[in-house]
């Protein structure tokens, strides 16, 4: 009996020590990770890259193409955005990296008073360069250093000369644009225009519409009942060319309508494939990214000096159905 | 030798060192994780610090803007003092994954600043519009502050989250820890306390087994114990005490043997004493009688008879007389002579005897009444019974030590046993008719204590070939206690 309590008492000591073993080992084994202090690299530039279009593909890629020279380049670039065009937000950001001294700021150009505003007083009262990318500004009145991204005016010419070539010389073509009537829009449809005054047998109409999809599809329902006949519609404006050709589906065939956009998102190749709308222009948004960290990166370091006013165009051209297979 | 206090001294001693061992490390390291909690925390604190410094300087911004005044000016630059101290205390908070942001914050408690400063300076000259702007300036600012110190704060948390989780884990894994050092301990101790008290009660056990054994009368079982503490010098002890008892109570009844023994001497003595008184009862008037029935006899022409009747006499004159002193040799031959005349008037012709002495051995000192008892042995055994008779060769020579005398009978011879029980003194054998009284064992015996020798006699018989007696007197030596002997003639 006694030698049995023994022998329990024996199991009883090695399971627990076999347990406070592994929990000894658990405790004292590593060191709690205590984030050390690496090296810090506080002398960079920082340069802050602000969109209000975060969410959308296009500006993906221009963040993609921005952080891939980041490194190249040693500077720290810092992205700050709003989601869903919020121009308050924007505003605030755009303040923030003002107030936070950034050494330069890479922003999506906004055609607003405000954001001119905040260009032009603050951001030179600090002496921070801006670069507008992707939609410009007018130079003379936002004192940015240049502009980097698609010459919108030549893309304006490119969409109207490929709807010349697939319609004709004559006919009628709506276009239907945003009502913030942006800069980059009004290049836009300067662009078509420039092109298709040209042509004698060309009738053209703009209408514009507010940027909800609801606003868009009264918009179009309201041009199609006006103008049945019409067969041509170019959306100036990014996310309309899709719900254009969702109005126009459910009615016609929507194949026998010439339908351009501006707008390079997977929602656009979607229909570019299905043959639902006729072409679109592409933009080289990475390259967007990765020339405007260049060149602010030059100008900060005076090797670039000055910045050519007018911009820095990149890469645009039209893809069509055939091409998008 | 380890005692039980040096056992129990040990034990306490072990079990204080591991406690305060498994005390040291579990305050150790909590300590250590205190201090990096506390740090950490620190951080937050410092962050929340600058935000509310902040508010603060443009809450007292405000206030002065509503009234200027020195007062509320100088504790406007109080506060924007503290936090522009508080920001350069900032610097201390750079990690990798905050650094942008770190900047950012600094430099917009910089931007800050300034902007209040330039309100103070339009307030100054009363540019309202312009104060009012660079107000709301520095309101946004401040708010975008608290922004970023909580993008600081998520920043941190991101940062330190692989950080808390591991210290949750080991702060639980310590608990569990000590729980099972605690029951570990506890059965350790058990353990130990039982060893410890097992090595001290087992030998009190076997001691106790030992005692009642002892107690029982059994002092031949060892006592054995093997430990090296006060139970086993106990033990010791015991055992020691064990054997004397043992040594002690063998001398008792050696003792006691001996002296029932004594007791038996002493009756011996006294009965012999009685014999003795008993045959001096009237020895005088037997002399006498003796005497005149000599001289009777000699008148009346029976010399030889007279001759007789005078032997007898001084037989029995000596034989009273000198029972207990040392005479010479030459005294007990002369007595043996006697004897044998009378002997040799009895059995003439059956009686042959035979002398040689060597003349120069005589003087030497011996018992009384010893050869007589012998001769008188021989010719009771040799002679009576042979109708032939027989021969008894008396024989005195020496060496350089010892005086050899031989007496020899032609006899039937002894038995072995019969010899022995006479060398070992057995007076039961004694055989009746003896003239002396006195028998061939009590010869041995006083031959042995007047010489102190054992080896003195020796008796050599073969069936039917006769009987050789020898005894081997030392030459110098016997008894010095016959000078005391009564004279009892």
């Amino acid at each position: 009996m006694r030698k049995l309590l023994i022998w329990l008492l024996m199991a009883g000591i090695a399971v627990l020590l076999y347990f406070t073993l592994i929990t000894a080992y658990r405790v004292f084994s590593s060191d709690l990770p205590v984030p050390v202090q690496k090296e810090v690299h506080s002398d960079r530039y920082r340069i802050v890259l602000i969109s209000q279009d975060l969410d959308t593909p296009f500006w993906s890629e221009v963040e993609r193409g921005a952080l891939e020279v980041v490194d190249q380049y040693g500077v720290s670039l810092e992205v700050r955005g709003s989601f869903g065009r919020n121009e308050r937000d924007f505003l605030n950001n755009l303040e923030i990296a003002i107030v936070s001294k950034v050494d330069g700021i890479i922003v999506q150009g906004l055609d607003t008073e405000s954001f001119i505003q905040l260009t032009k007083l603050r951001a030179t009262r600090y002496g921070i360069p801006i670069i507008t990318i992707a939609n410009d500004v007018p130079a003379n009145e936002s004192l940015r250093r240049t502009y980097v991204g698609s010459d919108h005016r030549e893309a304006g010419r490119m969409i109207a000369r490929q709807l010349l070539s697939d319609m004709g010389t004559a006919g009628k073509v709506i276009l239907i644009a945003s009502d913030h009537g942006e800069h980059f829009q009004r290049e836009r449809l300067e662009g078509i225009l420039e092109v298709l005054d040209q042509q004698a047998g060309m009738q053209v109409e703009l209408v514009t519409s507010a940027e909800t999809r609801e606003q868009i599809a009264r918009t179009v329902n309201e041009v199609l009942n006006r103008e049945p006949s019409t067969r041509a519609y170019i959306a100036v404006a990014d996310a309309f060319a899709g719900v254009i050709a969702q109005e126009i589906g459910k009615r016609y065939r929507v194949e026998d309508f010439f339908i351009y956009s501006f707008d390079s998102s997977p929602e656009m190749l979607t229909l570019l494939k299905q043959r639902k709308i006729d072409a679109l222009l592409a933009q080289s948004p990475a390259d967007m990214g990765r020339e405007s960290v260049r060149l602010m990166v030059e100008w900060l370091e005076g090797k670039h000096l000055p910045l050519d006013p007018k911009g820095y165009f990149t890469d645009i051209r039209i893809v069509k159905a055939e091409q998008a297979q | 030798m380890s005692g039980i206090q040096q056992k129990m001294l040990l034990l306490s001693g072990i079990v204080l060192m591991a406690m305060s061992a498994i005390w040291t490390v579990l305050t150790y390291f909590n300590q250590q994780t205190q201090e990096q909690y506390n740090q950490i925390l620190q951080r937050y604190l410092r962050m929340n610090d600058v935000s509310n410094l902040s508010g603060q300087t443009v809450a007292l911004l405000n206030d002065y803007m509503l009234a200027p005044d020195e007062g509320k000016l100088i504790a406007f630059h109080r506060a924007k003092e503290r936090l522009l101290q508080a920001r350069n205390g900032l610097e201390d908070l750079r990690t990798p994954e905050n650094d942008i942001t770190l900047t950012n914050y600094m430099n917009m408690i910089d931007s800050l600043s300034e902007t209040a400063d330039s309100v103070i300076l339009f307030i100054k000259q009363m540019n309202m519009e312009q104060s009012n702007k660079r107000f709301d300036e520095t309101a946004r600012i401040s708010k975008y502050l608290s922004e970023t110190t909580l993008d600081l704060m998520n920043i941190d948390l991101n940062t330190y989250d692989e950080f808390y989780r591991s210290m949750i884990e080991k702060s639980s894994a310590l608990k569990q820890l000590g729980f099972f050092i605690l029951g570990l301990s506890t059965l350790l101790l058990l353990l130990m306390a039982y060893w410890l008290s097992v090595s001290i009660t087992r030998p009190i056990m076997k001691l106790t087994h030992a005692a009642r054994e002892l107690s029982r009368g059994r002092f031949d079982q060892r006592i054995e114990i093997e430990s090296n503490d006060e139970i086993s010098f106990l033990a010791k002890t015991f055992d020691r005490m064990r054997i004397n008892i043992n040594n002690l109570i063998s001398e008792i009844q050696h003792n006691a043997q001996l002296e029932s023994e004594l007791k038996e001497n002493k009756l011996r003595l006294q009965e012999s004493q009685l014999r003795s008184l008993q045959s001096q009862i009237n020895p005088h008037f037997l002399f006498n009688t003796l005497d005149t029935l000599s001289k009777k006899a000699y008148l009346e022409g029976a010399e030889e008879t007279s001759d007789l009747i005078a032997s007898v006499a001084n037989l029995l004159r000596y034989n009273l007389k000198r029972l207990d002193r040392s005479v010479t040799l030459r005294e007990e031959i002369d007595v043996m002579m006697r004897y044998l005349e009378i002997q040799k008037a009895r059995f003439t012709e059956r009686l042959q005897f035979e002398i040689v002495v060597d003349e120069a051995l005589l003087h030497i000192r011996i018992p009384s009444l010893t050869l007589q008892p012998i001769i008188e042995n021989a010719v009771i055994h040799a002679v009576e019974p042979m109708e032939e008779g027989g021969t008894i060769r008396f024989r005195v020579h020496g060496d350089e030590e010892r005086v050899h005398v031989e007496i020899a009978d032609n006899g039937a011879g002894m038995s072995e046993s019969v010899i022995r029980r006479i060398l070992e003194e057995h007076a039961e054998v004694e055989p009746e008719g003896h003239s002396t009284g006195i028998g061939f064992s009590n010869v041995v015996r006083r031959l042995r204590l007047f010489y102190g020798e054992e080896d003195i006699i020796d008796i050599r018989s073969e069936q039917g070939q006769g009987t050789t007696v020898i005894l081997r007197l030392p030459r110098h030596g016997g008894m010095k206690h016959d000078t005391q002997a009564a004279d009892r003639g």
